[in-house]
């Protein structure tokens, strides 16, 4: 079970404002952080030029009590600010020792020491020896804690806004995208009422968005095809009933009027017989039509082998020989071509095709077959002298079709023949053809090339 | 012969048991998948006829129970027509099959083939009643006279006589005789039986080649003269 589309869309705007947000946060921490170091280290600097000039002007040891009087009225009673003054003479320096190994650098540094936390930022600067001073070395050192404190708390409305903001974006996505989904929802609503009883209802493109409207399109297109097989089985099927009908309305009777007196032997015998008859017309019509069905359901030709198609007619002609010599016709093959095919298929079509043409052509007929290639098929025609009705032509291969009424019901030919030419085809990835002019019927196949 | 039988719909069963029977097998019947994969395990079977759907174990699990251990000759029977069917019951071992509605005549022809019964006999020299065929010569007699057959003709004398006794359905005919292995409509079977039947029988005063309706032909010597 996948998510439905608005909950999809809802995760999607969700994860696409999450980084957005997060982008934007993490950019604001950063210049957030920046400008906070700046400030820190403006005062910093501050805090030690104010004092330099005292330094500077105090060149004798003994005023430098003074000094240390000032830097220690200076000093904040909250230890915010602590300043050190380093120097080589004992006499100049101010404020505790600073802790074992630490190097005060010049310039801008941390300072961590004993348990203080978070370590102190420093600044120091050193002021030239004059007189009995020394070089000294001014140390500011502030406590950062205020500025990490201003850094979290505005790190966790960020990540509040961010989580927030998902949210919401996530919320509104799935409302957008209900509200955007609704037409699918009409849409969904008018394809539930489509019943097989109400074939041809379509759906109605009319009131919906065009983005909708196309594949309203393809599904109408759909459901034409299904209409148009839907019918053609119906009709099949009607045909199929009929069919049976017959031959099995001639077992029932047959064997009641038998059986509804005493017969002998003889009698008896010749009844199976006439039954077993009947059943073989049967079993025939049920394997053509199992036949079509593979055909039907798309099944191809598996066993295809590259052969010359004039030699497999001509192997099928021998076949009718007797039949032909009968009705006194004779067939020429003209041409040939070489394709892929499975030898009992297409030999299966054209005895149909060859048994179609002796049944409909005058005795004495000569029937042509026609093999040609073309681009990217081979061709097959058999070619007999007779015609057909114009408007009978697009019917020919309809299953159970009869041109001529008068012929059912009447040997073997139960209708099929044809149909199957037309599934050969198929399974061949061909098609079939019909044609008949100036008193010369053409009826054929393609089968898909080489 | 012995043909064990595994089919579970009564009637089938028991038509093929008689038939099968009065054909000169012994025909034993299992109804039911396992019954059939314990009777084909357990005693010695010239051919297994398996149907494919069956009650407790199906047609294909029967097949390969069978054989891992035996390979024994196996014909399937399958109602549908698919082809995965076919393909499957060939790859997974079995030795032919056939797709209901089918003829019994065509059973036992493949059964024959299987069990390779009627096959090998290399004769060349035919004889039924008073005809005699010299299958190297390519030339038949009756009563000692020449019969002038064409070649299609001979074949069709041929392929009767090494089966004679036995009816040949249509279809059997097509295949013997022109190759033939679809279905078709054309009655050309019955034209090339009606020219053979005028040249073999129809000077003389008993007929060999008879028709039996819906099943097929049989070339025989009968006691009294045969239904036509």
């Amino acid at each position: 079970m996948t998510l439905s589309i608005s909950r999809r869309l809802a995760v999607m705007f969700a994860i696409s404002s999450f980084v957005l947000l997060a982008l934007i946060s993490v950019a604001l921490h950063e210049l957030l952080e920046r400008d906070l170091l700046r400030h820190q280290r403006a005062e910093l600097n501050t805090r030690l030029e104010v004092n330099r000039p005292l330094i500077v002007k105090t060149v004798r040891a003994e005023d430098w009590t003074h000094v240390r009087n000032k830097f220690e009225a200076m000093t904040p009673a909250d230890g915010r600010i602590e300043y050190r003054i380093l120097s080589d003479d004992p006499r100049f320096t101010y404020g505790d020792p600073l802790p074992a190994g630490f190097v005060a650098a010049e310039g801008f540094g941390v300072l961590a020491e004993g348990d203080r936390e978070p370590p102190r930022k420093t600044l120091v600067r050193t002021v030239p020896g004059n007189g009995e001073r020394p070089d000294v070395r001014v140390m500011v050192a502030a406590d950062s804690t205020p500025f990490i404190e201003t850094l979290q708390v505005f790190t966790l409305w960020l990540v509040a806004l961010v989580g927030g903001g998902t949210i919401i974006a996530a919320l509104l996505g799935y409302y957008i995208a209900r509200l955007g989904l609704r037409p699918m929802q009409r849409l969904s609503l008018e394809a539930q009422s489509l019943m097989p009883e109400r074939l041809s209802t379509r759906l109605q493109p009319a009131h919906l968005p065009e983005e909708l409207a196309e594949f309203t399109d393809s599904f109408n297109g759909a459901l034409d095809r299904l209409e148009r097989a839907y019918q053609q089985l119906e009709a099949f099927n009607a045909d199929v009933a009929h069919e049976l009908r017959t031959p099995l309305t001639n077992l029932i009777g047959q064997t009641q009027v038998t059986l509804s007196r005493e017969r002998g032997v003889d009698e008896l015998k010749d009844i199976l017989y006439s039954n077993l008859e009947e059943l073989e017309r049967l079993r025939a019509i049920v394997n053509d039509m199992l036949f079509l069905a593979r055909a039907d359901r798309g099944e191809l030709a598996r066993h295809r082998v590259e052969v010359s198609v004039a030699k497999e007619v001509e192997r099928t002609v021998e076949f009718m020989e007797f039949l032909l010599e009968d009705a006194d016709m004779s067939v020429q093959v003209e041409g040939d071509a070489r394709a892929c095919i499975e030898p009992s298929l297409l030999g299966r079509a054209m005895t149909n095709l060859l048994q179609n043409a002796i049944e409909h052509a005058e005795r004495g007929a000569q029937i042509t077959v026609q093999v040609e290639s073309r681009a990217d098929h081979a061709r097959i025609a058999v070619r007999n002298p007779g015609s057909i009705p114009q408007e009978a032509l697009p019917r020919l291969f309809d299953r159970f079709y009869r041109g001529d009424r008068a012929r059912s019901g009447g040997g073997e030919n139960h209708g099929l023949g044809l149909a199957i030419v037309k599934a050969v085809a198929a399974m061949h990835g061909g098609a079939v053809f019909a044609a008949s002019d100036n008193g010369m019927t053409t009826i054929g196949f393609t089968v898909q090339g080489p | 012969m012995k043909v064990l039988i595994v089919e579970d719909e009564p009637k089938t069963a028991d038509y093929l048991q008689r038939g099968l029977t009065e054909q000169g097998y012994t025909v034993d019947v299992a109804r039911d998948g396992l019954d059939g994969q314990h009777r084909a395990l357990e005693y010695d079977y010239d051919v297994i006829v398996l149907d494919v759907m069956l009650p407790k174990a199906d047609g294909f699990a029967t097949l390969s129970a069978v054989r891992t251990r035996k390979q024994t000759p196996i014909i399937m029977l399958t109602a549908r027509d698919g082809v995965d069917d076919r393909v499957r019951g060939l790859r997974e071992g079995a030795d032919d099959y056939l797709v209901k509605p089918f003829s019994f005549l065509e059973l036992v022809a493949r059964l024959h083939a299987l069990t390779r019964r009627n096959r090998g006999q290399d004769a060349t020299q035919l004889y039924v009643g008073d005809l005699h065929i010299d299958l190297m010569a390519r030339k038949a007699w009756r009563d000692n006279r020449r019969l002038d057959l064409t070649a299609k003709e001979f074949a069709l004398l041929a392929a009767l006589a090494r089966r004679h006794g036995e009816i040949l359905s249509k279809t059997t005919i097509a295949e013997l005789v022109w190759g033939v292995d679809f279905d078709s409509d054309a009655n050309v079977v019955e034209v090339a039986i009606k020219r053979l039947r005028a040249k073999i029988d129809g000077p003389f005063a008993t007929p060999l080649l008879h028709t039996i309706r819906g099943m097929g032909y049989v070339l025989e010597v009968r006691e009294s003269s045969g239904r036509a």
